[in-house]
């Protein structure tokens, strides 16, 4: 579905990328990981437009994206969630995912400006669908708080709810489970086990090793902007250079 | 909830049927000056706000005034178009021109966005007073007539020869695009517009394109000031290069943020009153401008939310006040 | 056409270029070091003109003596700006550039006050015409080029050897990290802006014998800044100079090869075509 090919990211003398191969089948969970700094999310802002590559070439579905912009390439299916989060703090939570829904029906300038009956009827169309998405996630509850005001695990999830309702086939998750307490990283990973059962591909970037293990199928390691292994996560966990990468730095235990 | 909005609606009906009856307290020829300049600022700011709802401050209003005065005195005079198709067609070359510098300009920050949005300003007005063939030069064109009659036969015969009648055409005028701009916030244009605004990344990562809509933005926003525009040069029949130069830009500005560019009604508040201020404050003479400023720099560094800000602020404190007593009862 | 005139319209392409430097460099100092549009910049220059105008035609002051105290206590006015109106608003950007227009407004109408609307204006001693082999040239344009060049190169040494120059420089690059290195951003916001509005206020003398001192020559002076800096680009310092010399040039010699339209035209279309390719401009990196 997604293919990486030689990817490389220049910054000055600086390679922050290097040379990455990277293929991604239809329906799996992919987990991208290493140590901080080692360029997972300079590898996503390159997938996904907001960087511009200095080499290589990213292909989605047959269709050659490298160097498109972010609108384009997420409206082609290739959605991703951020880091630092990123919502509309001054909507509501209910608004986030309206405005989201932007694709599927697309309603047209006077539709929406004049409140015609077939905007009116994408409208309800919407708004249903918003709440559909926003129940699947677990956030039925807070439909009308302002988003800014939500605690962070709640955040996060209705930054993977904003995600969804704009119809990704192929789901890029930056550190979802990053912030969040046990309670709430078991509802999240339950919640990514159904959105793959819905046929999702998820692509997850993530330092809770515990929980990568367990949802990924397969498993890439990246440290200072190679790929340094790739392979199911058994093989990951017996890699000695991932374990002396690692060890070399913060040390996170498996 | 029902009840909130129907009684919202009648308070603005109530508030409209009031405007139309205006001219009937007698209210001589300057006064009607004066609302009709009010109405007119109104119109300004509000579409000042509306470019404002995507972050971007455009300080080329004036000259976008400018461009819509002048097109529509081109129509009439050079072109022989009536009046009412010059006035719609004012605020459309100003329009284009956003359109086409919005897509570079878009690219630049917030302030960057500013400074360039006032060099084309100043292009407008050099280009005005250079292009004597086109503009008439620094001078101008004056001349220009008024609106065509209107004749109704056994109803209505309004020939534009009193102010009255300018007033209430003003007041159509501001009544429909207020009307215009308030539909387009509320749609879900205005939704994705104020997401652009709070969270540009979190916009372009699902798709919305960002930089598209706010060119659009501020093309629609600079529609508007074409229009008043139009409407000016055939009320006051002359427009120069430079009536519209920076400094009333700022003008405009200063209604909207004392207004509050927070909510729709913050600019029209803020229109209104400082457009009666200087008359009432007729009494500090040359001192006024620094009233003006005063007050700007007043609600900058205290009260950011400007005039509706202020109203808020006011009714949650009376409304605590209320409930203090009712739970003290 | 004679190569006296050419020669003048050099100079005086000079001269401008001279003027539209010294703005752009203040404007470009604070927009670089704090971050914000100093709408008022060109308020800052028409008091540095009114200062010399008061010390030297109303007091009788020797006139550099009148250039230094105007420059002084008008640098000293952009620190008091600086501390009450701008520092308050160092996150806030947006809401600086606005009390900045608010103080357009002030300032303008302070020295309408204070000055009156009619234009004032003075002999400056430097005036008078140079003869040099063959070749009339204004002696004070002239001396504008000199002082430029002069405090150019005084500005240039000073980013490049002294501690506070170089702390500018960092900071003009990268705000936050510099904060982190320690540099006291507070006191080189107020040393950026003493020295910004010290150019414009020079600037402003140096051109008060040339034309009428007005309350409102300030806009003149903040629409040439803000198109130097758009050309040689936002933040950049080079940029400025470079800009400022290309539009200067512009202004002053193209009128005398072609017509006043077509110059203007260049001028304006150089930018424009900026705007459109490379809005950030030549040096820019925003």
């Amino acid at each position: 579905m997604l293919e990486i090919e030689g990817l490389t990211k220049q910054f000055g003398g600086l390679s922050a990328v290097t040379a990455l191969d990277l293929t991604i089948r239809a329906g799996d969970i992919v987990g991208l990981i290493g140590p901080n700094g080692a360029g997972k999310t300079t590898v996503f802002n390159l997938i996904t437009g907001f960087l511009r590559p200095t080499g290589g070439r990213v292909t989605f579905e047959g269709r050659v994206i490298t160097g498109k912009g972010p609108h384009d390439i997420a409206a082609r299916g290739l959605v991703r969630t951020f880091q630092v989060i990123n919502i509309c703090p001054e909507l509501t939570v209910l608004e986030n995912i309206v405005l989201s829904c932007h694709l599927r029906p697309r309603v047209g300038f006077f539709e929406t400006v004049l409140g015609t009956p077939s905007g009116r009827r994408k409208d309800k169309a919407i708004l249903d669908r918003s709440h559909a998405i926003l129940e699947f996630v677990g956030l039925q509850n807070m439909v009308g708080l302002t988003a800014g005001r939500l605690a962070h695990g709640h955040k996060r999830i209705l930054g993977i709810a904003v995600a969804l309702a704009a119809d990704p086939k192929l789901l890029m998750l930056d550190e979802p489970l990053s912030g969040m307490n046990a309670q709430e990283v078991n509802e999240t990973m339950a919640l990514i086990r159904r959105l793959r059962e819905k046929g999702l591909t998820v692509l997850l970037i993530e330092h809770n090793m515990r929980a990568t293990m367990i949802l990924c199928q397969r498993i890439a390691v990246l440290n200072f902007g190679r790929k340094i292994a790739e392979g199911s996560p058994e093989e990951i966990k017996g890699n000695n250079e991932v374990i002396q990468a690692y060890l070399g730095t913060d040390g996170y235990a498996a | 909830m029902n009840n909130k909005i129907s009684f919202r609606l009648l308070g603005y009906g109530a508030l409209v049927l009031v405007l139309f009856l205006v001219p009937a307290f007698g209210f001589g020829p300057y006064a009607l000056h004066l609302f009709i300049t009010m109405a007119m600022n109104v119109i300004l700011a509000s579409s000042l706000r509306f470019i404002f709802l995507t972050g971007q401050m455009s300080l080329a209003h004036g000259a976008m005034m400018t461009i819509g005065a002048y097109t529509a005195a081109l129509l009439v005079l050079r072109f022989s178009f009536s009046s009412w198709l010059a006035l719609l067609f004012a605020g459309i070359p100003g329009a284009i021109l956003a359109l086409i510098a919005g897509f570079p300009f878009s690219r630049l920050k917030g302030m960057y966005f500013a400074m360039v949005t006032i060099f084309l300003a100043q292009m407008v007005t050099l280009i005005g007073a250079q292009w004597r063939g086109l503009t008439g030069g620094a001078v101008g064109i004056f001349n220009i007539p008024g609106p065509d009659p209107i004749e109704i036969p056994g109803i209505l015969k309004v020939d534009f020869s009193s102010k009255v009648d300018f007033y209430y055409l003003v007041l159509v005028i501001t009544l429909i695009s207020l009307l215009i701009l308030r539909a387009i916030e509320r749609s879900r244009v205005g939704l994705t517009l104020r997401g652009i605004q709070q969270s540009n990344s979190m916009a372009e990562s699902i798709g919305i394109d960002t930089t598209s809509y706010k060119v659009l933005a501020f093309a629609i926003g600079c529609f508007f000031p074409g229009l008043t525009g139009g409407f000016y040069c055939q009320y006051v029949s002359a427009i120069a290069p430079d009536t519209f130069a920076f400094l009333f830009t700022i003008y405009v500005l200063v209604y909207m943020v004392v207004g509050g560019a927070g909510k729709f009604m913050g600019p029209v508040l803020g229109a209104s009153i400082l457009t009666i201020l200087p008359e009432i404050a007729r009494p500090l003479r040359e001192f006024v401008p620094f009233l003006f400023a005063g007050i700007l720099m007043l609600v900058i560094f205290f009260f950011p939310d400007g005039m509706v800000g202020l109203w808020r602020r006011l009714r949650v404190m009376a409304i605590g006040l209320m409930g203090k007593r009712v739970s003290h009862a | 056409m004679s190569g006296s005139a050419l020669a003048q319209s050099i100079i005086n392409g000079l001269a401008s270029g001279g003027i539209y430097i010294l703005v752009a460099l203040g404007l470009t100092l604070v927009l670089s070091i704090m971050g914000i549009v100093q709408m008022s910049h060109g308020e800052i220059y028409m008091f540095g003109a009114y200062g010399v105008y008061f010390l030297f035609a109303s007091l009788g002051l020797n006139f550099v003596l009148a250039m230094i105290i105007s420059t002084l206590v008008v640098g000293g006015f952009g620190i008091v700006l600086e501390r009450f109106c701008f520092r308050p608003f160092r996150a806030e950007p947006d809401r600086a550039m606005i009390i900045a227009i608010g103080l357009i407004l002030v300032l303008q109408n302070i020295a309408l006050v204070v000055a009156g609307g009619t234009p004032r204006s003075y002999v400056s001693p430097f005036a008078g015409i140079l003869h040099f082999g063959g070749v009339s040239l204004s002696l004070e344009r002239l001396t504008i080029v000199i002082i430029g060049s002069g405090l150019l190169v005084a500005l240039y040494l000073f980013i490049r050897m002294t501690k506070t120059g170089q702390a500018m420089l960092s900071i003009s690059q990268d705000r936050e990290g510099a904060a982190l290195q320690g540099i006291d951003i507070n006191r080189i916001s107020a040393i950026a802006m003493f020295l910004g509005c010290g150019l414009a206020a020079i600037a402003g003398s140096l051109v008060g014998g040339l034309f009428g001192i007005t309350p409102t020559m300030g806009g003149f002076a903040l629409m040439k800044g803000i198109a130097v800096i758009i050309l040689g680009g936002l933040g950049s310092i080079p940029g400025a100079v470079v800009g400022g010399l290309i539009i200067g040039l512009i202004d002053g010699v193209m009128p005398v090869l072609t017509t006043a339209h077509i110059a203007g035209a260049t001028g304006f279309g150089v930018i424009i075509l900026i705007l459109l390719f490379r809005p950030q401009g030549i040096w820019g990196h925003e």
